[in-house]
């Protein structure tokens, strides 16, 4: 069962609680300023009182815990189950860690029961050893903040170099790729991990502010929605992904504001075409010039 | 009942949450038709488990409460909290930390009348201590045995009870990674919650969190597919909030990284045909008997597959006929990345290469409409579209003739 108080943000900030409390006698002030790290906004206000209120006989009044060990629980049947089951994921081989191998359950899911039936069929090539190594080389670097001397093919098929200092790496479920994000000698940049012709360690120091560097722009675009063919539901879902926040304006109108990066602004146009007549652009002026472009040039179809 | 952060069932809050975050336009008094008091501890639970991702707008109606959340951004699903808020009683809590430090070695291994007496003494100390008695006691080393926290083992009439060997491995990364790409991540980020505070590797675009809600029935879904087994699913219909029961076989779990829904694709021997679930509108299931037939069921999902745009196993009309979808596109020398982004995106048909600026893509679907919002995404060079089923290929024209008067391109005026 997924929903246990095993799992639970109370039991955890209880444990930092009392593994702290191993060492050395608390404050209420410190068992508030652990309840708030490891639980929810509210839960200081439950956490503490119930500990020292000795409801949850596990801190004496001077803050001194009868527990020994640092709390810790084995792995239930559940994780291990799930662990299995990404163990048999090809994705698992780009991470140098193992997962054990657990005999005595069964996978919680095959890689066939669960699928996406919409995903593009380009994906990044995880069986391919060299993509394993240079993945593994930019996972480190990522992980240690070590720069990179990285050669690549741009989209035109030119090779391209680059040394980067990586800041983290991005994964598209859709495009099935990943991306590393990095700042360079221009500021941000991102590199298809599926594009790399080559990785190494760089000898060259890279100085970097990222405070000084150029971060992607973002942009709102706003929305007229309406209520044909179940479109509020199926539109409200389709942009979920995003910060945004929805209006209803009368009978069957609702207005959405949706805010995007700008570098996706292609991406977005085609998304919101996809909708046809349930969904208008409303501002900014320049977004909707866009749309009427497409919709000009299709009209000199000939369809 | 005095208000509790923490909560015994999960359905209620599900709702709330799916409303919240989708759709967020909803006033308060939409919501408390029902019970004003239930929708006000539901919102504040949420303010305390989301903090800011919780927004507010004030609207001549009232105030409005949303989830807003740039997946881009957030790094771990923020939605996995509901999970985590899971309510106990003071007993359960005391004798959780208290029973795992007795057995804090594998090694050891105590009877109950032993772990009982121990539990005792950890307890001396308070001002009024509590005490557990061997039922309760043996009722949570089950409930531990169950989870496979903790072995149960007899030797002669006596058993020995002793913590499970398996800790957690150290594969931080891994689970940074599959907690979040990985279906019921959920799991992985309880794991995630047992290791030191460590930095965020992964972000995730399109990155479709909302299945996180239904976490609980896509486990119990994948444990019935596991076993082969039927299952009596209660679905809701959002539409007249009629509840209704089907007995089905589950054979697969479908997603959309497009949209984030997810289906379940099950077989319906009332029916005599498979059909696909959402599982957001799953309300319960039930695990019952095993399936004979479970094998040759699902071979047959997999001999519909390529004719499956996404789920649906019959057109609108609800007929289960083939449909003949084919579209023409055409772009200049340098947009080859048109005809690629055919090849790339269709799901099955054949893309085919007429000459160096048109491309044409054809498929046999059960249900053309599906491929709809697609073909409209190339919209600026479609040349030619046809379709057996003309209710559609008529909808398609009439949709672009809607388009150039919602612009003011043609006939009609602006909406």
């Amino acid at each position: 069962m997924i929903f246990s108080e095993l799992y639970s943000a109370y039991y955890n900030a209880v444990a930092a609680v009392l593994k702290e409390a191993c060492n050395r006698k608390l404050s209420p002030a410190d068992v508030r300023a652990i309840a708030l790290q490891k639980a929810f906004g509210e839960s200081l206000l439950n956490i503490e009182p119930a500990l020292r209120g000795q409801k949850w006989q596990l801190l004496l009044p001077d803050g001194s815990t009868p527990i020994r060990h640092a709390p810790s629980m084995p792995l239930t049947t559940l994780q291990k189950r799930w662990l299995k089951a990404v163990s048999l994921d090809p994705r698992v081989r780009l991470f140098p860690e193992t997962i054990p191998d657990y005999p005595e359950v069964e996978p919680l899911f095959y890689p066939g029961d669960v699928l996406a039936f919409d995903r593009y069929g380009d994906g990044d090539p995880y069986e391919d050893g060299n993509y394993i190594r240079r993945f593994r080389l930019i996972l480190d670097a990522v992980e240690n903040k070590t720069p990179l001397d990285i050669e690549s093919v741009n989209r035109k098929g030119s090779p391209v170099k680059y040394t980067v200092m990586p800041a983290y790496l991005e994964y598209s479920e859709k495009d099935d790729k990943f991306r590393l994000i990095a700042w360079g000698r221009r500021g941000q940049i991102c590199i298809n991990l599926g594009r790399i012709t080559s990785c190494r360690a760089s000898a060259r120091p890279l100085q970097y502010d990222p405070a000084k560097s150029r971060t992607p722009a973002r942009e709102t675009v706003e929305l007229e929605l309406y209520d044909q063919r179940n479109a509020p539901e199926r539109v409200l879902m389709h942009f979920a992904h995003f910060e945004k926040e929805a209006e209803k304006l009368d009978g069957d109108r609702y207005r959405l504001r949706i805010t995007y990066d700008k570098e996706d602004e292609t991406e977005m146009v085609i998304r919101i075409l996809s909708f046809g007549p349930m969904l208008k652009v409303v501002s900014p002026a320049r977004f909707t010039e866009l749309i009427k472009q497409r919709l000009l040039m299709q009209k000199n179809c000939g369809l | 009942m005095a208000y509790n952060e923490l909560i015994k069932n999960f359905g209620r809050i599900r709702d709330y949450m799916r409303e919240f975050y989708l759709y967020g336009f909803k006033s308060r008094e939409e919501f408390t038709k029902k019970s004003a008091r239930s929708y006000d501890d539901e919102k504040r639970r949420l303010e305390s488990w989301l903090g800011d991702c919780m927004r507010f707008r004030q609207t001549p109606e009232g105030k409005n409460v949303f989830i807003s959340i740039d997946s881009r951004l957030s790094r771990r699903n923020p939605l996995y909290a509901a999970w985590k808020a899971r309510s106990f009683t003071d007993g359960d809590i005391t004798l959780h930390f208290i029973l795992f430090d007795i057995l804090y070695d594998p090694a050891l291994s105590l009877t109950l009348s032993e772990l009982t007496a121990e539990i005792d003494l950890y307890l001396q100390n308070f001002d009024e201590p509590r005490t557990f008695d061997e039922s309760t006691v043996r009722k949570k080393l089950k409930e531990y045995v169950n989870e496979g926290i903790v072995i149960a083992e007899k030797r002669g009439k006596t058993v020995y009870y002793r913590r499970s060997a398996d800790d957690l491995p150290e594969i931080g990364n891994l689970l940074d990674f599959f907690s979040e790409a990985a279906p019921l991540g959920v799991i992985g980020s309880f794991l995630l919650d047992k290791m030191p505070p460590r930095e965020d590797l992964f972000t995730f675009k399109h990155h479709y969190i909302t299945g996180a809600m239904d976490s609980e029935i896509a486990c119990t879904l994948l444990t019935a597919i596991g076993e082969k087994r039927c299952i009596t699913l209660e679905t809701v219909n959002r539409h007249n909030d009629r509840i209704s029961e089907n007995h089905v076989v589950p054979l697969r779990i479908m997603y959309s990284t497009r949209s984030g829904r997810q289906y379940l694709m099950a077989y319906a021997p009332r029916f005599k045909q498979i059909s696909s679930y959402r599982t957001d509108n799953i309300v319960s299931v039930r695990i019952d008997e095993v399936c004979e037939r479970y094998d040759e069921l699902r071979a047959r999902l997999e001999q519909m597959a390529p004719h499956l745009w996404g789920v649906s196993t019959q057109s609108a009309s609800g007929q289960r006929i083939l449909e003949h979808v084919s579209f023409t596109v055409r772009y200049e020398k340098d947009e080859m990345h048109i005809h690629q982004r055919l090849v790339r995106e269709k799901r099955c048909g054949s893309v085919e290469k007429l000459d160096v600026n048109t491309s044409r893509f054809t498929a046999d679907v059960y249900d053309a409409g599906e491929m709809m919002p697609w073909i409209r995404s190339f919209i600026c060079r479609i040349t030619d579209f046809q379709c057996t089923n003309r209710e559609l290929e008529r909808q398609f024209r009439e949709d672009l003739r809607q388009m150039y008067a919602l612009y003011g391109l043609e006939g009609g005026e602006e909406k």
